[in-house]
């Protein structure tokens, strides 16, 4: 189905959270205040290294309107954070590693003072070495960033023996690709408010996609039971991975215990630039070979990431990349190895793709060359290696059967994009069309062996609402949208029945993160699990106080009706009231994982194929992006909106990714510190159209649903612009961003002239 | 805070202006940027806080009808002054440029969505009928991080044929 609001009928509905976005109404968690609350600073690095001689806070602390100022000494409990590996202080006490390390935090009665506090907050700082490249940092001269060295992981998969293999084969493509570290340039910075309650609970209004690990980390820190915690979590204005981590959270918990005011903390984006997490940068050098037939023999791969100071989910990451390097295709043999390493840049760590992006930038890059040796049709080729619906998975494992390869190839090949593709006509001679595409195939869930719970609850609450209660977040992906949807095209309530209950630690059970494209899976999981029972149980009830037989009732819209009549004969608010006991469901379970035993190795996968049309001026070497098809094999579309806004907002996101974005250090510092210097695509650079084929028909036996697009849009646009630049220009691409300089050529005029002097 | 009588405005310090239709006198220093006075000192935090050098567009508001960035505007240039935020837009019912955005999906976290509704609001004021090269450059203030613009244009043209057809 071609998704557009035409297409999509009734189930285009307007998001319950719509008005209140588009009045500007709506608080998020950075807008709230409180009366006499206090605003708090943090004060980080001026070096990517250096080791911390002394820090003397007592000039600080004197000046009118200072209410604190904390530093390592302070935390009562442990010094560290990070989801899986908390290897990052809250604050250094002797050492700092990239120029976000945070060092103090104060809390004054005005952002000036606060600001006033930080500059004479005194701290002496030895200069160290500062390790800028992940290739250097593995050199035994290089200084030891962590107290196991610089490497923060290592892994490899392999089949096959590739050097028997490479022997065999008729065409061989080396190549080495690297990606830039890209920002996730949410519009709303990291912040919120934090609140001492009475009863020495704490409560914390802070974006995050896992509150119950922010809750985690922050009793931890604190050393106070979790359930003195409350963190709520959503609405959230941006995320794409980046504030799954804690950021501003530590700071503003701390300072509003020692203070006992409420604390508001909200970055400025330049501050959220320097202490934010990135997109790793990676290089992928590639060696890959096909027989004359055009099978694919061989495929050797060795990543390196620089994960930067911090380890976050470094490790996590490689190993997606890892497994995705492989992709949707079949070798006679493969060796892939990786290394993610610490260097004193800033903290990469999860972002929209998780590694993906640049594993199948280079693995496409790879296919197209491959490709054009045999002087095969690139789409021909990707076929005639594709992965069967049973084959196993990219690292050997077994994965849920699936056509989606097929059917997203055979999409595409349809596609009047694809089918058009040579007869584009060229408006000026200095403007080259061209087009491209690449094939897609994306794990979702944390994987095995990586605790991965998930579940929720629904309730028949008090005041006759409906409740359907999930530890999911909402950060612009259209999930109460998408929940809200499901309620009333599964169960049969109106939407004005519903209460969605999100992001609040008190209230919802641990459902897992929003992250992984998980969220839409495991929500129409628990409601599959749950809808029985519940139905059942409301029915019960219904038939009990109306005092008939619960096959005469049916759930609807605004209560219990007669099955056959569509009476209504209890509202739910009368059926609250008059039920004998509570009326409350909940389930728990993980999310499907492989049977083969590989840490990460993922069992659901998505598939798409993308096609781009591309305009390259050979004046400026700008690249214009005049259309892109995505078809996406990833199971029944559940909010069709939400759905089609994901793949635009990923492939936009990616195509920022191809073109245009690089937070550029040098020697341990950003030299792209805002939106002027950082630039992240507008308007302009977006205007072309996207066609979004979405493919619902999942095989009979798979009971798994839909699955999550949260990521898929977002991975397969760079390698299909990298290939469309090739067809206009003959360039082949190997880093990204795209840089203009190898795409321009001299003017016709201006060559006669080079060649006449 | 806000809503004192003119009466009461007779500091010699400070400034006043219109916002949303109400005069309001603001005892600031005169440098404090417009941002701050409307988020901080008067708690609409409709008007949102992104980049603060006037690059994204999250903060957009009109001053006598012409948008501009409220981080880069200085509480001296209010002085007398029509300010319009978000909030000012849908007093009794929402503003059709809003519905045309609830409709067509423009927006996801929504975090841009007022500052790009005001720019919406300016062009559609000033000129009824654009055409795409108009959008494009009044909107290329505004950045949007989750839509890829889809629905956002998708939006804009729909709220321009509306106030073709209506006008």
């Amino acid at each position: 189905m071609a998704l557009s609001r035409s297409s999509s009928g009734e189930r285009w509905r307007i998001r319950p959270d719509g008005t209140e976005k588009v009045t500007g109404k709506l608080a998020y968690l950075t807008d709230m205040s409180r009366e006499g609350m206090l605003i708090g600073k943090v004060l980080r690095s001026p070096h990517p290294h250096a080791g911390i001689v002394s820090i003397h806070t007592d000039k600080a602390r004197k000046i009118p309107g200072v209410r604190a100022v904390i530093t390592h000494s302070d935390i009562p409990g442990m010094n560290g954070f990070g989801i899986v590996n908390p290897d990052q202080p809250v604050f250094c006490e002797d050492r700092v590693r990239y120029i976000g390390d945070a060092i103090a935090a104060v809390a004054a009665e005005t952002p000036e003072i606060a600001q006033l506090a930080l500059d004479n907050i005194e701290v002496h700082y030895v200069p160290l070495p500062v390790v800028d490249d992940p290739v250097k940092a593995q050199t035994k001269q290089a200084p030891k960033l962590h107290p196991g060295g610089n490497v923060l992981h290592r892994n490899q998969y392999g089949h096959g023996n590739v050097e028997m293999s490479f022997a065999k084969c008729a065409h061989i493509v080396e190549e080495t690709y690297s990606t830039p570290r890209q920002m996730h340039t949410y519009m709303e910075t990291e912040g919120g408010l934090f609140i001492p309650e009475e009863g020495g609970r704490l409560t914390v209004y802070s974006p995050t996609q896992h509150g119950y690990k922010d809750r985690m980390q922050l009793a931890r820190i604190l050393a106070l039971p979790e359930f003195n915690i409350r963190v709520i979590s959503s609405p959230i204005g941006g995320s794409f991975g980046g504030k799954d981590e804690l950021n501003v959270q530590p700071y503003g918990a701390l300072l509003a215990l020692v203070t006992g005011k409420p604390v508001k903390i909200h970055n400025s984006r330049a501050e959220s630039v320097r202490s934010g997490l990135k997109r790793h940068p990676m290089t992928i050098r590639m060696k890959t070979g096909v027989d004359a037939n055009g099978a694919i023999l061989a495929h050797q791969v060795d990543i390196v990431a620089d994960t930067g100071a911090y380890a976050t989910l470094g490790a996590e990451v490689l190993n997606f990349a890892i497994e995705h390097v492989t992709g949707p295709y079949l070798y006679e043999s493969v060796a892939v190895e990786g290394v993610s390493v610490y260097t004193n840049n800033g903290v990469s760590g999860e972002f929209r793709g998780f590694g993906g992006n640049q594993a199948i930038f280079a693995l496409e890059g790879q296919m197209d060359r491959l490709a054009a040796r045999l002087g095969i049709d690139p789409w021909v080729f990707r076929a005639r290696n594709m992965r069967k619906p049973k084959d196993p998975g990219p690292v050997g494992q077994a994965i849920v059967p699936t056509d989606g390869a097929d059917q997203v190839w055979q999409s595409l090949a349809g596609s009047e994009l694809w089918l058009n593709r040579h007869h584009q006509p060229s408006r000026e001679p200095w403007i080259r069309s061209g087009t491209g595409a690449a094939f897609v195939m994306h794990g979702s869930g944390l994987g095995f062996g990586i605790p991965d719970p998930a579940g929720g609850m629904l309730a028949l609450s008090d005041d006759g609402k409906i409740e359907a209660i999930f530890g999911y977040e909402e950060f612009g992906q259209g999930l109460i949208a998408t929940l809200e949807l499901m309620m009333i095209e599964q169960f049969g309530f109106g939407a004005e029945d519903l209460r969605i209950v999100i992001g609040d630690t008190d209230l919802v059970l641990h459902g897992g993160s929003s992250t992984a494209s998980r969220a839409t899976s495991m929500m129409w999981k628990s409601l599959q699990k749950l809808r029985q029972p519940f139905l059942n149980r409301l029915l019960e009830e219904a038939s009990r106080v109306l005092a008939l037989p619960a096959d005469q009732l049916k759930v609807g819209i605004g209560g219990i009706r007669d099955r056959t009549s569509d009476e209504l004969l209890l509202p739910y608010p009368r059926l609250a009231g008059e039920a004998s006991e509570e009326i409350r469901f909940l389930t728990h379970f993980p999310f499907p994982t492989s049977p083969t035993k590989r840490i990460g190795a993922h069992y659901l996968y998505t598939y798409s194929a993308v096609a781009v049309q591309v305009e390259v001026n050979a004046l400026t070497g700008r690249v214009k992006l005049l259309k892109q098809y995505h078809a996406v094999a990833a199971g029944p579309v559940m909010n069709p909106q939400g759905y089609l806004g994901q793949i635009e907002g990923g492939s936009g996101m990616a195509v920022g990714f191809a073109l245009m974005e690089d937070a550029v250090m040098e020697g341990g510092h950003y030299l792209t510190k805002n939106l002027d210097s950082y630039l992240v695509p507008t308007w302009t650079d977006l205007m072309g159209d996207v066609e979004v084929h979405a493919i619902e028909e999942l095989p009979e036996e798979d009971d798994h649903g839909p699955r999550g697009v949260g990521e898929i849009g977002s991975v397969g646009v760079a390698p299909a612009i990298a290939a469309a630049v090739f067809d206009a220009t003959g360039i082949r691409i190997n880093k990204l961003p795209i840089n203009p300089e190898l795409l321009q050529e001299l003017p016709e005029f201006l060559r006669e002239e080079a060649n006449s002097e | 805070m806000m809503n004192r009588g003119l009466a009461e405005m007779r500091s010699e310090k400070g400034i006043s202006c219109e916002i949303n239709g109400q005069i309001i006198k603001l005892e600031v220093p005169p440098s404090r940027k417009l941002l701050s006075i409307l988020r901080d000192d008067l708690v609409m935090t409709g008007t949102k806080i992104s980049c603060e050098i006037g690059r994204c567009g999250a903060c957009m508001v009109l001053i006598d009808g012409e948008p501009t960035n409220a981080c880069l505007t200085m509480a001296y240039q209010c002085e007398g002054k029509r300010i319009t935020t978000i909030e000012g837009l849908s007093v009794d019912e929402i503003d059709p440029i809003q519905r045309c955005f609830l409709e067509e999906g423009g927006y996801q976290c929504g975090y841009c969505t007022p500052g790009m509704i005001i720019s919406v609001k300016a062009l559609l004021t000033r000129n009824p009928d654009p055409s795409q090269e108009e959008m494009t450059e009044a909107l290329s203030g505004n950045l949007c991080r989750c839509t890829g613009y889809g629905g956002i244009i998708r939006s804009v043209r729909k709220a321009a044929l509306l106030g073709r057809d209506t006008s």
